[in-house]
């Protein structure tokens, strides 16, 4: 008869396993079972307790009364005083009753222990409730203060990985915008005239030039108070001036390296651009108008020019 | 060889572990000799009354004979003495008279037993726990084969029972894990008998799309098949599913199938089926990604087993032995013992192909090793076959039960007791 002693080759499911517990460490710091939970539970509880003056060893004693083996409650009621085994005796307490309450009121007696009897069956029902709300709350308590501990560990974690990503993202970033082609691009392009300005990456710096700097500083000019929607009617206009497929607006590409290029670009056809901005100053009177200036935008040196035109007109100093 | 399998109750509807167990049985080995079910006339595995007619019937090509049962099961009564003998010092007299109460109480099949055995070669008897299994076991001992479908509750503490362990000639385990339990309950590290287990209708060709077409069930989905009850772990699985599928958005489910004796939460990836056809299960296991096992206490999982013919992995509660055990030693199943661990588990099956056709490949691999049905028939003729070969000199001897008043004497120790000696844990072999 075959034995039961199949091993895979590829697969070790205890070594899967093994892992697995490693991962669920490194993730939680330790792995708690349920019974290290309740460990956890009984020495944090001494260990948090004791500072405050509280007894610590709370949940030790509920448990030690717990498993101690109590005197049994007693039932007392109006006859238990005079009962006996024998009924001869019984009889003869009963009889002599008259004679007992000449001398102190047994019924005192009875009522009073008859309701201690109560009270005592009453705070052993409570006691034994309360030893399980206390034993819950601490176990709770434990396993929140792991979870939370887990979740302050997560949250290092998180924003240690965020600061690594965003240090990768920036340098990320200078690189791409040190890349030859563009680099090239702008140098072989061929001058516009003596006001040319050069490519919009700073070769030394690797960072933005002068002059995308100085368009920044238009567009924050422009997004200041005195540009507000409405403030301005050539604005409506110009506000709309978007090339039809799309393209975003230079905002969208300001720090992509394209921006740069077209920048440049828009720069090197000066005259176009003077046109662009000539058509642009006149008010929409008409959809015509508009359709004008969008051919005129669907010029290369045009569609590059994405800045609006009335901006342009205002701001080009 | 004429064989007589003695099961509590039999039929071809009734799908209790241990019933199935014996009606696969009694079925496989109808193949190789004349065959005949001793049974009881009850239907419920709570009440035990008498359902089905007394007297003779053929199931599936079988012949059953079934006795009637002396008397219903009294829940107020047998819960008393479980009381008793597992929480309290009892005498044999008790434990006696918990069996009795237990059910289902059939003198009439012990008698047919007992006044029959020369008309059969091998007596197989199925769960230790029950009337029928003690006092027939006891009444021909020369010939009984006992199945103990033991788990790890505290009726194994009782000490009517190891004197029939010792005292049968053989013992047809479902795991090592049981028979580990059972060699130490009786003392003896060398009780005659095998591991053997059972095997499976499995279907070659399952269809996967048949199911999702019909209960419109698409994406990934893990499985799990059975009673949906607390004491088979589903509440924790619910709990350790829908944290799971916090934590890690997907399209991930988890789908049902069995009898819900447990509120299912109100959860979209949730989808509880209901009981199904086997057509239906086999395409439903085919067609998910893995099994879950969440259950704390199993003789032997058949659904786990027919996953692993169906080449998928199985995720198992590892607090259960037997699932723990059978998961190392197949190496075809992660199992977890925290939530941790299931959505480690979980994660790792469902997200890599090649650890999950690794493992359903063992899993199919140890299935056609050990529980294919011709490597079970096979196991039953060679302990039919070296039993039979056995000197007689070498047979056990069954202990007599104690006199009166040595049965009376309260001096056996709780049940429940004995049962926190017994040492747990899988086997690895």
């Amino acid at each position: 008869m075959s034995e039961f002693n199949i091993r895979a080759d590829a697969v070790d499911v205890e070594q899967i396993m093994r892992q697995i517990r490693a991962r669920i460490r490194d993730k939680r710091g330790v792995d708690y079972t349920e019974e290290q939970i309740q460990e956890l539970a009984r020495v944090r509880l001494e260990k948090f307790l004791d500072p405050k003056g509280v007894r610590s060893d709370l949940l030790e004693q509920f448990r030690r009364n717990a498993a101690t083996d109590r005197p049994p409650n007693y039932e007392f009621d109006d006859v238990t005083l005079f009962a006996s085994d024998k009924p001869i005796i019984a009889f003869f307490r009963r009889l002599l009753l008259p004679i007992l309450k000449l001398f102190f009121s047994p019924n005192q007696l009875i009522t009073a222990l008859h309701l201690q009897s109560r009270i005592n069956q009453h705070l052993l029902e409570h006691d034994a409730l309360f030893y399980e709300v206390v034993h819950n709350l601490v176990v709770e308590m434990t396993r929140t203060s792991i979870d939370v501990k887990n979740v302050q560990m997560r949250v290092e974690s998180v924003s240690g990985r965020l600061d690594f990503n965003e240090r990768r993202s920036r340098a990320l970033e200078a690189v791409v915008q040190y890349r030859p082609d563009a680099a090239e691009r702008s140098h072989s392009a061929p001058p516009a005239g003596p006001d040319s300005a050069p490519s919009g990456v700073d070769p030394i710096t690797g960072g933005e030039s002068l002059r995308s700097r100085r368009r920044r500083r238009r567009r924050g000019r422009r997004s200041g108070p005195g540009f507000g929607e409405g403030t301005d009617e050539r604005r409506a206009p110009g506000s709309e001036f978007r090339p039809q497929n799309n393209e975003p607006r230079a905002q969208d590409h300001e720090p992509r390296p394209q921006s740069d290029q077209q920048a440049a670009q828009s720069d090197e056809a000066p005259a176009q651009s003077g046109e662009l901005r000539a058509q642009s100053i006149e008010p929409p009177a008409s959809d015509g108008t508009r359709t004008q200036s969008h051919e005129a935008a669907e010029t290369p040196a045009a569609a590059r020019s994405v800045e609006p035109p009335g901006d342009s007109g205002s701001n080009v100093s | 060889m004429k064989i007589a399998v003695v099961a509590q109750r039999y039929g071809a509807d009734i799908n209790g572990g241990a019933e199935l167990h014996a009606r696969y049985v009694a079925e496989h080995l109808a193949r190789h000799a004349e065959v005949e079910v001793l049974t009881t006339c009850a239907q419920d595995y709570v009440t035990w009354a008498n359902e089905f007619p007394a007297g003779v019937e053929t199931i599936h090509g079988v012949t059953v004979r079934r006795f009637p049962v002396a008397h219903s099961r009294d829940a107020r009564t047998f819960a008393r003495h479980s009381a008793t003998v597992f929480d309290r010092r009892h005498s044999v007299h008790d434990e006696l008279r918990w069996l009795d109460s237990e059910g289902p109480t059939s003198p009439k099949l012990v008698k047919q037993v007992a006044g029959n055995i020369d008309a059969y070669d091998w007596f197989v008897f199925f769960s230790y726990r029950y009337y029928h299994a003690f006092h027939g076991a006891r009444a021909a001992a020369a010939k009984a084969v006992l199945v103990p479908t033991a788990e790890r509750d505290a009726a194994i503490g009782l000490s009517i029972f190891p004197p029939v362990f010792r005292g049968v000639r053989a013992l047809m385990f479902n795991s090592f894990e049981e028979r580990a339990m059972i060699q130490h309950v009786a003392a003896r590290q060398d009780l005659r008998g095998v591991v053997v287990g059972i095997g499976s209708e499995v279907p070659e060709r399952p269809e996967p799309d048949r199911f999702r077409q019909r209960f419109g069930v698409t994406g990934p989905f893990a499985i799990y098949v059975g009673r949906i009850d607390e004491n088979k772990g589903c509440k924790e699985l619910f709990t350790y599913f829908q944290r799971f599928t916090r934590q890690m958005p997907g399209k991930l489910q988890l789908v049902l199938i069995g009898k819900s004796v447990l509120p299912i939460p109100p959860d979209p990836r949730l989808r509880h089926l209901g009981f199904l056809s086997d057509e239906d299960k086999f395409d439903a296991m085919a067609a998910a990604e893995l099994l879950v096992m969440p259950s704390y206490y199993e003789s032997l999982s058949m659904v786990a087993l027919e996953a692993w013919a169906l080449g998928k992995p199985v995720l198992a509660n590892a607090k259960c032995d037997v699932l723990l055990g059978q998961t190392l030693r197949s190496n075809a199943g992660l199992y977890y013992a925290s939530y941790g661990e299931f959505a480690e588990a979980l994660h790792a099956i469902t997200t890599s192909a090649p650890l999950s056709a690794a493992l359903g490949r063992n899993g199919s691999r140890y299935f056609q090793t050990h529980y294919a049905w011709p490597v079970i028939e096979r196991k039953y003729l060679e302990t039919f076959d070296r039993l039979e070969r056995e000197p007689k000199a070498d047979r056990p001897v069954m202990t007599p039960l104690p006199g009166f008043f040595a049965s009376r004497a309260r001096t056996l120790p709780a049940a429940a007791d004995v049962l926190d000696s017994i040492p747990a844990g899988a086997v690895r072999r």
